[in-house]
């Protein structure tokens, strides 16, 4: 594998979908405290909490640790303002970085990663070798987060290891 | 293989000096087993004319001795096959093959030899092989084109064969997204990705080429003061240095699709032996251009006349080539044969590097000849005998010997050559513009057909616009790319293009020849000849389209690219109409062949598609268990013990001790979704045909979903965790189609609904165990969780804990035994997994998979896949009365059309063969006894078929015609393509404990 890139696999973190519900006006969740909730296009917050837009008034929110109990906070912190499903399990957390994370992650995504088109703060729900990946970008460092479907994860490294190989 | 000879020996046909060639580096191949050295920087096809080979293959259908006629990517003739083995790649043109060391090719078409090649008999039956032969000579009998025809003309025609062997290399795709894209590396390429990257766009330039310069690197004229070679390699380096500049060098630009997207194929490894480690042989790019330049330059033509097809006639421009950039001698002694300027330019070359040119036979009238005029060529005209206003009629020699020529007065002339360079003007290389269904319209003022209507984007220039000189080109691309600078607001001053020497255009046209004798090609790789148009007319053909299916012109793997405006042209002439009128064909994607293999990419074998993984896959392995494939999930089938004597042992012994004691089955593949939100109840009433809404928390109800033409869509549960969140279970199979589903009703149909769903599938681990032991281990495994029938009654559901874990239980049977289903986050998945088998050690736990599952489901009587097939209604599968007559829901009002509340429908039964011996077969059909086996008698058929552990024999689930009244009724399975018919008594499908007793336990 080329040193220039490097694949982490994360663990013990919290993830839940976040889905605004109709009777929560968009001012409504702006005055959360503590959840910033990205635009579209777009992530935002820190390893506490971050949200990564993945649709319209729908979100991933990610925290570094907390695991299933990171959801469960978050829905009562939401309550009656979105619906929060617990993806802590449901998703495996890939951290690509290096000098040529974003070549490596071109061939694989079919959208625009150039700095100018996918600056940091960036999110993207999007595909790699047929498999649905929700990428972000939110630290300076050109390092990307990918989060795939628990049961592809194989077949995905499968694919990292294949095309890191021909960098 | 021979050792090669000398270097003296092995490049008798080059030239002592000059060539883009490196001559420190000699480069050893080998064609047809001879060996031989070219130098780096050729390709296979110029390594070959210094070699002086000139016969390099046969022709598709007469296996005409042929050679090389072009020196770029339309070679029409020179296809070899490259390498051996299971890298061995057919139909590849020499000409677009960079040297390696140790090439190895091999001459097709042919058998036993090159040089002797027993199907050339072809040439004798001739006349069976015209236009449209293949539906002429072989209409009748029927029966014999099947048996005999087509495997004769097989392998009579045709061209390399693949290897047949598995592909040992890789293909890799990747995505690119700029401003400006431009196809083609010449003069205008150059110009305009110089201009567009000082501007500041965002540019892609993509080259065939190993390097930058297009026919610059042929050229023998200055540019900015500096041999035009020396100045596409200064300009190369200067793009190289733009961080805004990508240069795709041996990558095609191969098609034009919707969203202006373009797709190109970069040769990484071809011009090596063997990819380098890691590194794929070639690779996809899909390439999304806001602009696109198509600089492509332009195709010369040939000349029409007779035997215009053997080895040693050659375009003019090739000629120019091989001496100019590879230093290679086509021949000793030329004759010009043209319509147009460029027949003298070679003419040129070929004297200045001390070639015999013996004449110039040129079709214009002196009067017209500009070439005559212009003081570049007075050398020439002082030196060379020039035939105005003459024709060649035929070349002498299988291989060029001579040529005949006929002059102005009517005069005929032998001239002995051993080359004919031949021009007949320029074709504007613009197949890529067709790719959208863009018409060619045609250019009186350079006699060919540019551009029509453009694909949205994209412009021509140089060349590729009829822009021919050097000095035009370098304006046009300069211009073009400032254009789209404008256009994208990339506005600054830049300096003028640099300026070429003044040269003729080029322009100039002869389509047809009267004084031809002998065949005379207007497609030389599909072997169409002049008279195969006259004959094709003279049948009453007269649209472009139809003439080519009839005559197969353009329809080679060049697509006549380099001379069927001949064959149009001569449409038009013998119909009486203009170029213009008669039309050109469009052109389609590819451009050029591309190989499946690129399209595939990293997709073959076992890694088709992505695999899906369980929790418990890595258990399951190591268990040995076998996997089924599930759409992308692998589910472990079953886990043969050493002691099984078969698969069909293990799942019996599977089954048994599933109904005796207890086993456990990963089900996580089923669908699960969270819908949420204070509307949810409402939105899953109107997804069901039964009520959801009223669901108590805590509770599971079993549901059925029609698609809106009123079939069953799919089936599973739904469980209510609080009155604003329901969990939803589809099938494995329809899981994201029900999802898709789910947000298609609110999200389109109901948008005022205020739910929200997600899929949760791959959240949550979930194992069914079932089993009169079940409840036994479950209480041993979660000793803290009250599972007595009281607190967890069949149909309810609970969230627990397991440690810090959370934990979800259902009371929820497939098998008809008292079970659970037991579920974790994913991530704690195999070690909930290992804790319930240990917790099951005491009562003999086994795992079980998909087979067992599927018995189990069988003996039970309920519906799966083979029953949930896109075909049945709710009644046809025992469900009728779940369908809520209060509410309505989708599918309603389509379900009760008279076609699906026919009582005469095939309706769910069981069958039970008269003797327990016989097998039933899933697919075999159902007949009345004694009735003939035709389809008016045909009553329905076996969805599903098992032998039955728990009974002793084999059992079937069935749709039958009026199935519910005819319970007790025996009925013939009738099945002709496995095995003989049988009889079978009907049965209710639910074969064991009809009354629940064992569920409800």
């Amino acid at each position: 594998m080329d040193d220039a890139v490097t694949l982490e696999t994360q663990s013990g973190f919290g993830l839940a979908t976040v889905m605004a519900r109709k009777c929560a006006t968009d001012a409504d969740l702006a005055a959360l405290p503590g959840i910033p909730f990205a635009a579209p296009g777009r992530c935002t917050g820190d390893t506490g909490l971050t949200t990564i837009s993945i649709g319209p008034r729908a979100w991933l929110a990610f925290a570094a640790s907390g695991e299933s109990q990171f959801a469960a906070d978050l829905a009562n912190a939401l309550a009656g303002k979105a619906s929060v499903s617990d993806q802590s399990s449901g998703y495996v957390i890939f951290k690509i970085s290096g000098a040529k994370a974003r070549k490596l992650l071109q061939r694989g995504v079919p959208i625009d990663l150039h700095p100018a088109a996918f600056p940091q703060g960036s999110a993207a729900t999007t595909v790699i070798a047929h498999i649905g990946v929700v990428l972000w970008q939110d630290d300076a460092d050109d390092a990307f987060n990918l989060a795939v479907f628990r049961s592809y994860a194989a077949s995905f490294e499968h694919w990292f290891r294949t095309v890191a190989a021909s960098l | 293989m021979k050792p090669p000879g000398k270097l003296a020996d092995t490049n008798r046909a080059r030239l002592p000096e000059g060539g883009l060639i490196d001559r420190s580096r000699p480069i050893n191949f080998t064609f047809d087993g001879k060996a031989m050295t070219g130098f780096a920087g050729d390709t296979l096809a110029s390594a070959l004319v210094a070699n002086a080979v000139r016969l390099v293959g046969r022709s598709f259908k007469y296996h005409r001795p042929r050679g090389i006629l072009t020196a770029g990517a339309d070679e029409p003739n020179a296809l070899v096959t490259l390498r051996t083995g299971a890298r061995a790649e057919p139909n590849t043109p020499a000409t677009t093959i960079p040297l390696f060391e140790g090439l190895a090719a091999q001459s097709q078409n042919r058998w036993p030899s090159l040089g002797f090649d027993i199907m050339a008999a072809n040439q004798l039956f001739a006349p069976l092989f015209v236009a449209g032969f293949y539906y002429k000579t072989f209409m009748w009998p029927a029966k014999f084109w099947e048996r005999l025809y087509e495997p004769a003309i097989r392998r009579a025609a045709g061209l390399g064969a693949l290897s047949g062997l598995p592909d040992p290399d890789s293909y890799d795709r990747d995505h690119a997204f700029c401003d400006l894209l431009i196809i083609g590396g010449g003069a205008s390429g150059i110009a305009a990705a110089l201009a567009a990257a000082r501007l500041g766009l965002r540019v892609i330039i993509a080259t065939d080429d190993t390097m930058l310069g297009g026919a610059l690197l042929s050229s023998t004229r200055d540019i900015a003061d500096q041999p035009a070679p020396y100045w596409a390699a200064a300009a190369q380096r200067e793009l190289a240095a733009f961080p805004n500049v990508t240069m795709l060098l041996r990558t095609s630009i191969f098609g034009i699709y919707d969203g202006q997207t373009y797709g190109g194929v970069e040769r990484v490894s071809d011009h090596l032996p063997v990819p380098a480690a890691g590194m794929p042989r070639q690779r996809l790019w899909k390439i999304v251009a806001k602009r696109a330049i198509m600089a492509t330059g332009a195709i010369e033509r040939p000349m029409m006349f007779g035997n215009n097809d053997r080895p040693g006639v050659m375009m003019a421009s090739a000629v120019s080539t091989y001496l100019n950039r590879y230093a290679a001698k086509p021949g000793a002694r030329a004759v010009i044969t043209t319509a147009c300027d460029s027949g003298w330019a070679c003419a040129a070359d070929l004297v200045n590097r001390g070639i015999d040119v013996c004449a110039i036979v040129d079709t214009r009238p002196a009067a017209q000849n500009c070439a005559q005029q212009s003081p570049q060529f007075a050398p020439i005209r002082n030196s060379v005998r020039v035939f105005h206003h003459a024709a060649i009629t035929t070349v002498r020699g299988r291989q060029v010997t001579g040529v005949t020529v006929r002059d102005e007065s009517g005069q005929f002339h032998v001239l002995d050559c051993d080359l004919v360079a031949m021009s007949g003007g320029w074709n504007p290389a613009i197949g890529l513009a067709s790719h959208l269904g863009g018409k060619p319209v045609w250019s009186a003022a350079i006699e060919s057909f540019v551009m029509g209507c453009a694909p949205p984007g994209l412009v021509a220039a140089g060349a590729a616009n009829g822009e021919f000189t050097t000095r035009a080109a370098l304006a046009s691309g300069h211009n073009a790319a400032l254009a789209v600078g404008a256009d994208l607001g990339f506005d600054s001053v830049l300096p003028a293009p640099p300026m070429a020497s003044e040269e003729l255009s080029g322009v100039g046209a002869a389509w047809s020849n009267p004084w031809s004798s002998g065949k005379t090609f207007v497609d030389f790789q599909h072997d169409v000849t002049a008279d195969d148009i006259g004959l094709a007319v003279r049948e009453g053909y007269r649209s472009i389209e139809h003439l080519k299916r009839y005559t197969t012109l353009g329809m080679a793997t060049d697509q006549g690219r380099i001379s069927q405006l001949h064959g149009h042209a001569m449409l038009a002439d013998h119909t009486g109409r203009s170029i213009a009128e008669a039309g050109t064909i469009r052109a389609r994607p590819p451009y050029h062949p591309v190989a499946i293999g690129v399209m595939a990419g990293h997709h073959r074998g076992e890694h088709f598609r992505p695999a899906r993984l369980t929790p418990t896959h890595g258990w399951a392995q190591d268990r040995g268990a076998a996997f089924v494939d599930a759409g992308q999930w692998k589910r472990a089938q079953w886990f043969a013990l050493p002691q099984d004597k078969g698969w069909q042992d293990t799942v019996i012994r599977e089954v048994t001790a599933t109904r005796t004691g207890v086993g456990i089955c990963d089900i996580s593949t089923l669908g699960k979704i969270d819908v949420q939100g204070p509307d949810a109840g409402q939105l899953l009433d109107r997804l069901y045909i039964n009520t959801m809404s009223s669901l108590p928390i805590n509770k599971a109800r079993y549901g059925v979903m029609l698609r809106e033409d009123g079939f069953v869509m799919d089936d599973g549960t739904v469980t209510r965790f609080a009155d604003d969140h329901f969990f939803v279970t589809a099938t494995t199979a329809n899981a994201a189609r029900v999802m898709q589903h789910i947000d298609f009703a609110r999200q389109v149909l109901w948008p005022e609904l205020d739910v929200q769903a997600t899929s949760v599938t791959e959240n949550w681990a979930t194992f069914a165990v079932a089993g009169p032991h079940s409840r036994a281990l479950l209480m041993l495994a979660f000793p803290h969780i009250d599972l007595s029938n009281a607190a967890m009654p069949y149909m309810g559901a609970g969230q627990y804990a397991w440690g810090t874990r959370p934990l979800r239980l259902y009371r929820l049977s497939f098998s008809g035994e008292l079970a659970f289903e037991v579920s974790v986050p994913a991530t704690h998945g195999l070690a909930l997994w290992l804790h319930l088998m240990e917790a099951g050690n005491t009562y003999g736990v086994v795992p079980y998979g998909t087979e067992a599952l599927g018995v189990m489901r069988i003996e039970k009587g309920h519906s799966a896949g083979n029953e949930l097939n896109g075909q049945t209604t709710a009644a046809d599968l025992g469900l009728g009365r779940m369908m809520s007559t209060r509410k309505d829901f989708i599918g309603r009002v389509m379900a009760a059309r008279p076609g699906l509340v026919d009582p005469a429908r095939p309706a769910l039964v069981g069958l039970i063969p008269c003797h327990a011996a016989e097998t039933i077969r899933a697919g075999a059909h159902l007949l009345p006894l004694n009735a003939a086996p035709v389809a008016a008698n045909d009553q329905g058929y076996v969805t599903s078929a098992a032998y039955s552990p728990t009974l002793g024999h084999s059992i079937a689930l069935a749709l039958l015609a009026h199935g519910p009244n005819r319970h007790g009724e025996v009925v013939v399975v009738h099945d002709p393509v496995r095995g003989r018919d049988i009889t079978a008594t009907v049965t209710s499908p639910v074969f064991l404990d009809p009354a629940g007793e064992r569920l409800r336990g």
